[in-house]
This record gives C-alpha cells, sequence and structure tokens, in this order.
C-alpha cells in the first residue's frame, strides 16, 4: 500500500493548517482568562505593561512582544497579553498540523486521510492539560518558546526535504537567527539546537565543511541574540519593574554609564541567571528515576487532569494509552519518515530525558505524596515539560492514524477509512477530559486577592510580603489596573539582592485615592508621607552584608516596641539582609507609614519577636508601635494572635475573592491552595469572634461563606470542626532570589 | 550539489535597509525612554523584517 510521496502530495496544506490554527485560538479564546493568575502571571504581564524587566535572564524578546500585545485595543490588559500566550501557541498547532501531515504523507495516499491525522496532531497538542493551561494566561514566557519551537521544526523539515535546494543555506541561516532570537525569549530557545544539528549532519553533513555558510549562521545567531541591548537600555530609565537592574546608570541614562563595567557585569549577571545559584548537574537534587517520575507525573495530567485524585485509574490508563501511541507513533515516524525524523526524534528526546536531566528538579510539589521527608519545589513544574508533552502529541497522533489504518485496512479489501474513522475521537478525549481543568474562563480569584490584601493595608501602608503569590499579583493591581499604589510593597526574598532595595528607595510616593479604597478608612485624615521608606543612602544600603554572624538574641527597641530578636527562629538560624532591611523599615516608619506583614508569611513576625506587637487586620498584619493588650474588640486567638475584630470584618465585607473562588469552584492548583484557605480560616474566626460577642446570626452567615470558599477549593478536609488553628498558606517562592544566601549552619 | 554564494536581490536588500532602519528607531526611541514605538519598531524588525530579509530571494 506504500508508495512513495508524489510532489502534490508534499504540498503543505497551509490553508487547512491555517484554519486548523484559527480553530484552536477560537478554543483558548472561549477558555482564556479575563485577567491575571497565580504564580509568574502577574509579574509577566506588568512586565510587558509597564516595558519592565522581569527575573533574570529578564526576556526580552517576551517583553517587546508582550508590549504589543498590550497596546492592542480591546479587552484589558491582561486579557490581551493573555491572547499573545493563546496565538503563540495555537500557531504551533497550525505548524504541527503541517509537520504531521508531512509525515503522513510518506505513507498515507489518501489526502483527507492525512488532513484528518494532522488536525489530529494539532488538536492533541493543543489541548494535552499543561499547553492548553499555560496557552490560556499568560503565566510564562513558555508558549512563545514552543512557537519558535514549531517554527525552527517546520524550517528544518523543509531543509530536511531539498538539503541542496535554492533556499536551503537561507534556511538555515534564519533557523540560526531564530535560534538566537528565541533565546531572548527564554534559554530554552537552545533546545532545538541539537535537534537541528543532527538533521543537517545526518541528511547532509559535508554542510559542517561550508565556512561561508557556517559562519553566516553564527552571525545571524548574533544578531538574534541583539534583543538582549533593550535590558541595560530600558534599566537604565529604572522601570517599576527591573529585575537585576543590568545597568551602571542610576539617576539616568548616559553613553558612559550604559557602557560601563557595571552594565556589563550586572547584564550578564541577568542572563546567565547567576542570582538563582543552581547546583551543579553532578549534584543531584533528587535521584534521577524520581526526575523521571516527575515527568511521568505530570505526563498523565496531559490526557485527563485529575486535580482532586478522584480518577486515578481512568488517568493512569489513558497516560498508558497515550504512552504507546506515542512510542508507535515514533516508530512509524522512523520507518516511514526518517529524514525528519533525524530532527523530530531528538527534538522530543532533547525536551523530555535532556531537559529532565538538566533541571535537575527536587520532587515535584504534588508528586509521590507518600513520600515524605524529601525536599520538594515549591510549585509544580509541569510548565517546563511542555515542549515534550507538545511534541509527544504529535507523536501520540501519528501513532493513532498507523492504528486507523490497520483498522480500515482489516475492515474490507480497500482500507475503509470513511467506515473506521470514529477510532480518531480518542484524540479527542484530552479536550473533553481537560476542559474543566484547564480552562481559565470566569477566572478573576486572583485579581480579587491582591485588591484584598492591599486593602487590608492602610494608607501610605509598607506591607512585607514572602514569596510569589503574595507579591507579583500585588504588583499587577498596583502598576496595570493602578490599585492602592500609596502601599509600598516589600518581598523578603528580593530584599536579599541588591538591587531590589535600591528600588524601593525610587520608588515614588502615590497619593492615597479615598473613593477607591475601602470604607474602612474614610473620613479620616491620612497623611501623605514626605520622605522615602529608609532613612539609609543607597551606598549604604549596598553595604548591608548577606547576613550578620549573629547568634545570640538582640533587642530591638524603638518607640514602645521592644522586640527580642533570636536569631535561632530565624529561617536560617542567622539575621539575613532582607530580616536588617525589614527592622530597618519598622524602625525609620515608626509613626509615619503603618507597618503590615503579609499573612501569608505565617510566622515571620513572631520570628522577629514582634509577636506582642502583631494585630491581624483582615489578610495581613500590622505591627502596632505598643504591645497589644486583649479587649472586646482585639481578640487574642491561639495560633493566630491578635485579631482586629470590627476592622477585620469591614474589609471581609468589601472582600471581592471568597465570591470568585466559590463561582469558579475549584482551585486546580494545589500548591497555592493556601490562598483560599486564608480566606476560610478568617472566615471561621470572625464567626467565632462574633459569636462571643452574641452576633450569632452574623457568625453562622460568615462561617457558611468560609465553608463555601473551601469547598469551592476543594480544601474543607483541610478544616476540621471550626478551629482557627488551620494550616496558613505557603506564599510560595519560586527559588530563592537572594544572593549567596548562607548556608544553614 | 556545490553552489555558489547567494547573491541578495532588491527584495532581500529592502528588507535589510528596512529592518535595520526600524531596529534602529526602536533603540532610540527606547533609549529616549519610548514605551510605544520603541517596542512595535523592534518587534516589526526582529520578528518580521529580519527573517524576511534572511529568506527573501
Amino acid at each position: 500500500m506504500t508508495t512513495p510521496a508524489t510532489a502534490a502530495e508534499l504540498r503543505p496544506s497551509y490553508r487547512a493548517a491555517g484554519l486548523t490554527a484559527l480553530g484552536v485560538l477560537a478554543l483558548y479564546v472561549a477558555t482564556l482568562a479575563p485577567s491575571t493568575a497565580m504564580w509568574d502571571a502577574s509579574e509577566y504581564i506588568t512586565a510587558a505593561y509597564t516595558l519592565g524587566i522581569p527575573h533574570p535572564p529578564g526576556n526580552p524578546l517576551f517583553v517587546l512582544l508582550g508590549r504589543v500585545a498590550a497596546l492592542l485595543p480591546f479587552g484589558g490588559v491582561a486579557y490581551r497579553v493573555n491572547l499573545l500566550a493563546a496565538a503563540c501557541s495555537a500557531l504551533s498547532a497550525g505548524i504541527w498540523f503541517l509537520v504531521a501531515e508531512r509525515v503522513l504523507a510518506q505513507w498515507i495516499t489518501v489526502g483527507w486521510v492525512r488532513r484528518a491525522g494532522a488536525v489530529l496532531a494539532a488538536v492533541l497538542s493543543a489541548t494535552a492539560f499543561t499547553v492548553w493551561n499555560q496557552s490560556v494566561v499568560n503565566e510564562k514566557v513558555y508558549t512563545v518558546s514552543l512557537a519558535f519551537f514549531a517554527v525552527v521544526s517546520w524550517l528544518t523539515v523543509l531543509w530536511c526535504d531539498d538539503p541542496d535546494g535554492r533556499r536551503a543555506d537561507r534556511i538555515l541561516v534564519l533557523i540560526a537567527y531564530l535560534i538566537g532570537l528565541g533565546y531572548t525569549n527564554h534559554p530554552a530557545g537552545f533546545l532545538v539546537a541539537p535537534a537541528v544539528a543532527t538533521a543537517v549532519l545526518v541528511r547532509r553533513p559535508r554542510t559542517l565543511l561550508r565556512w561561508r555558510l557556517i559562519a553566516s549562521a553564527v552571525l545571524a545567531l548574533a544578531l538574534g541574540l541583539t534583543p538582549f541591548a533593550f535590558e541595560p537600555i530600558r534599566a537604565a530609565h529604572h522601570p517599576t519593574l527591573n529585575e537585576g537592574e543590568p545597568t551602571g546608570c542610576t539617576d539616568r541614562i548616559a553613553v558612559a554609564c550604559t557602557f560601563s563595567d557595571t552594565t556589563v557585569r550586572r547584564l550578564m549577571a541577568n542572563v546567565n541567571r547567576d542570582q538563582y545559584g543552581k547546583p551543579n548537574l553532578s549534584d543531584r537534587q533528587a535521584p534521577f528515576s524520581a526526575q523521571l517520575g516527575m515527568w511521568w507525573w505530570y505526563f498523565r495530567w496531559q490526557w485527563l487532569r485529575d486535580p482532586h485524585g478522584t480518577q486515578g485509574a481512568l488517568q493512569g490508563a489513558l497516560a498508558a494509552l497515550f504512552l504507546g501511541l506515542g512510542i508507535a507513533g515514533g516508530v512509524v515516524h522512523w520507518r516511514r519518515d526518517r529524514a525528519s525524523f533525524w530532527f523530530f526524534g531528538p527534538l522530543v528526546f532533547t525536551v523530555t530525558f535532556a531537559l529532565v536531566y538538566y533541571m535537575n528538579f527536587k520532587y515535584g510539589a504534588s508528586q509521590s505524596p507518600d513520600v515524605v521527608g524529601v525536599e520538594r519545589e515549591v510549585r509544580d513544574r509541569d510548565y517546563f515539560y511542555l515542549w515534550s508533552f507538545s511534541a509527544w502529541s504529535v507523536w501520540a497522533a501519528l501513532g493513532l492514524v498507523a492504528l486507523w489504518r490497520v483498522v480500515a485496512e482489516r475492515a474490507g479489501r480497500t482500507p475503509r477509512w470513511m467506515a473506521t474513522a470514529p477510532i480518531l475521537a480518542f484524540g479527542l478525549l484530552p479536550l473533553v477530559g481537560n476542559w474543566r481543568a484547564a480552562s481559565r474562563a470566569g477566572e478573576w480569584a486572583t485579581r480579587e486577592w491582591a485588591r484584598d490584601i492591599l486593602n487590608s493595608v492602610e494608607p501610605y501602608g509598607i506591607l512585607i510580603t514572602g514569596g510569589d503569590n503574595d507579591t507579583f499579583p500585588l504588583w499587577y493591581a498596583q502598576e496595570v489596573e493602578g490599585v492602592r499604589r500609596d502601599v509600598t510593597v516589600a518581598v523578603t526574598s528580593l530584599l536579599n539582592t541588591d538591587w531590589y532595595p535600591r528600588g524601593l528607595l525610587r520608588r515614588p510616593i502615590y497619593k492615597y485615592d479615598e473613593s477607591a479604597g475601602p470604607a474602612a478608612y474614610r473620613g479620616r485624615s491620612w497623611p501623605m508621607p514626605t520622605r522615602p521608606i529608609m532613612t539609609l543612602s543607597k551606598a549604604q544600603l549596598d553595604a548591608i552584608p548577606d547576613y550578620v554572624e549573629l547568634r545570640e538574641p538582640q533587642l530591638f527597641e524603638q518607640g514602645g516596641i521592644r522586640a527580642v530578636v533570636d536569631p535561632r527562629r530565624l529561617e536560617f538560624g542567622v539575621p539575613l539582609r532582607s530580616d536588617i532591611l525589614v527592622l530597618q523599615m519598622l524602625k525609620d516608619n515608626l509613626g509615619v507609614r503603618p507597618f503590615y506583614i503579609s499573612r501569608t508569611t505565617a510566622s515571620y513576625a513572631e520570628s522577629l519577636g514582634l509577636g506582642a506587637y502583631a494585630l491581624v487586620q483582615g489578610l495581613a498584619t500590622r505591627v502596632s508601635p505598643v504591645a497589644l493588650v486583649a479587649n472586646r474588640d482585639t481578640v487574642a486567638v491561639p495560633g493566630l494572635g491578635f485579631l482586629d475584630v470590627p476592622r477585620t470584618t469591614a474589609l471581609w465585607r468589601e472582600y471581592g475573592a471568597p465570591a470568585a473562588i466559590i463561582r469558579r469552584g475549584d482551585w486546580v492548583d494545589r500548591p497555592s491552595a493556601g490562598i483560599p484557605a486564608l480566606y476560610t480560616a478568617t472566615a471561621l474566626v470572625l464567626a467565632q469572634a462574633a459569636e462571643l460577642q452574641g452576633r450569632a446570626d452574623e457568625a453562622e452567615k460568615m462561617r457558611g461563606r468560609g465553608i463555601d470558599v473551601a469547598e469551592a477549593a476543594h480544601i474543607t478536609e483541610w478544616f476540621v470542626g471550626p478551629s482557627t488553628d488551620v494550616p496558613l498558606p505557603a506564599s510560595g517562592s519560586d527559588a530563592p532570589r537572594g544572593t549567596a544566601l548562607p548556608a544553614r549552619p | 550539489m556545490p553552489r555558489t554564494t547567494h547573491v541578495a536581490g532588491p527584495r532581500a536588500i529592502a528588507a535589510r535597509v528596512a529592518a535595520g532602519t526600524l531596529i534602529a528607531i526602536g533603540y532610540i526611541d527606547l533609549a529616549r525612554g519610548g514605551t510605544v514605538i520603541a517596542p512595535v519598531a523592534l518587534v516589526i524588525g526582529y520578528v518580521v523584517l529580519v527573517p524576511l530579509a534572511l529568506f527573501a530571494d
């Protein structure tokens, strides 16, 4: 039945691929997040909107693309940037159509059958859970990388078809340029390079001896890397997000400081991600088998995301099915189209096994929950394998078409393609099974969470946060939506760097807008501070060490506060730069600015010896200038500390996240489920307080609301009875952001 | 089959000039603090015109 593909059969169906991409885009738009989301989404949306610099390596190409997306004349800013993710993934799906069709042309002679198989590849790759879920909110830069992978894949396939053709050299030079350009979106851009090199080596090895071509490719690659120039130029203007501060300019841009050693050093530190201090590859953070197990854990998610573990058997069966189909597809690819296999096979290997080895992750946040006593990633890292799952889907589609062919041929003397086509319905299983979990339509909870926590802080207050989820959404709310810009957010993980405190000093003081703030703050006078949040100069700031070798308790005295800072209660056993700066800010602002610590930092106030001064007001804990005494309104709650009942009750009435969580009816990302837990905990403790104060109706209403949130987020098992001693959320820091954090003594 | 060195045609030259011009405009505007023209010019330059310049006859 197999005949060599004719020229007509090899002609790509660009129109059909385009229509398929549009179909995928329609699916993504239907399930698109209207606003921001947890983890890095807010950081990247804010960076795009403000043309800022997100965390290293700074992703300049993404920022430029995101900024252009943010300029679109419809929808909200977050929606527009989310559309960028959707468009990139839809483009990738269209290209996977072309790649699959090209492979199928070698052994399927019926045109519509080839196209049906190609559509299957596009749909499967687009609806694999992680691809879909990352395509409906711009959480990371990985969908842009996926688009680059797909474009490079198609160009490589074209080159393999005709390595001596008229355009062959230009294709290779273009590929080199795109690999360089892709790197400026994310270092993963280089992951496609080994596959291209393998294809060239196998298909036409003498290409590597053509030095003029190689020189052109190297130049093109270097040209592709030039968007990194964006970073020092933009950083010199000190945008709100200026992570790594890759500039030597302190006040304004100038030629001398832009072309200075400091700029080069800081830029290279950003590009090389020095801040993260990744361990040596030989120093495995978990056994390689466990790291492969992590890939498999997330592979299971792709075909049926089961966030609450209620369909484990079905999920396992589907994972086995798609693993088998993918292997079959790989074998068929090898046997039928060796030319493109020598690209695609190494690509799958690189973005799967090689990436697992290179990333060297700890155990996944949700992986193998029965394994205890091991270090875990702070969140699930399935997004790092988005390219793996996307490419695997193409092979799974090829495997399914191979199965279809067997069934069709056995059904009659001539293949009965149409009669046996229902077998392709297997390829729609992820579309159906993942819809609820992958869709982010109507997700407003993160935006509301950001507003709620900012509104927990009195005008002109300082809010100390601990990680990603209690910081990035606040950046988004302030810088994109203009919410409560009067509040200064200071995150401890970044206070350990040298550049972040300098940025805090530069931050202007914004006027509090009483009409947009909570009712609890109306009708009072809020004097606007006139001095920066720290009295230290930039030079003094830079002189603060990474940590102080202090082993004995020290007394911190300021105004009415006498706090004993016991290093043994601090996370690292010694005060870090961040701890010193937090105390400095407290010292400089007592009586000037209200000082708060986010409740997501768990016991940070206590670890600084401030427990007797910590007053919970809504979602934040205010550091009182005098020791607190329990009374009717200030209630001492075991496990929580002092609670300002009237203020917290008033704030609770205006919080938007509980309704948003209940409307959504789920909280798929389990590592951040501490956020809804915080709302439930707050509601339950308020209910207790109301009950004690004889407001039984209100208590019942409050408790019901808290339980509704817990049920919607599937965390009711975290709350047994009306106890307030509940697990508080981890704010989730993606990585230690500090430079040279001390080893735990 | 050995090939001769590719000589850029008028379309490729036009695309190169346009790409270079737009990228230069983008960086100049960026250095001046621009946040609208700069990203648009740089994106068109890097993502559209340079690939066109490298691929065009």
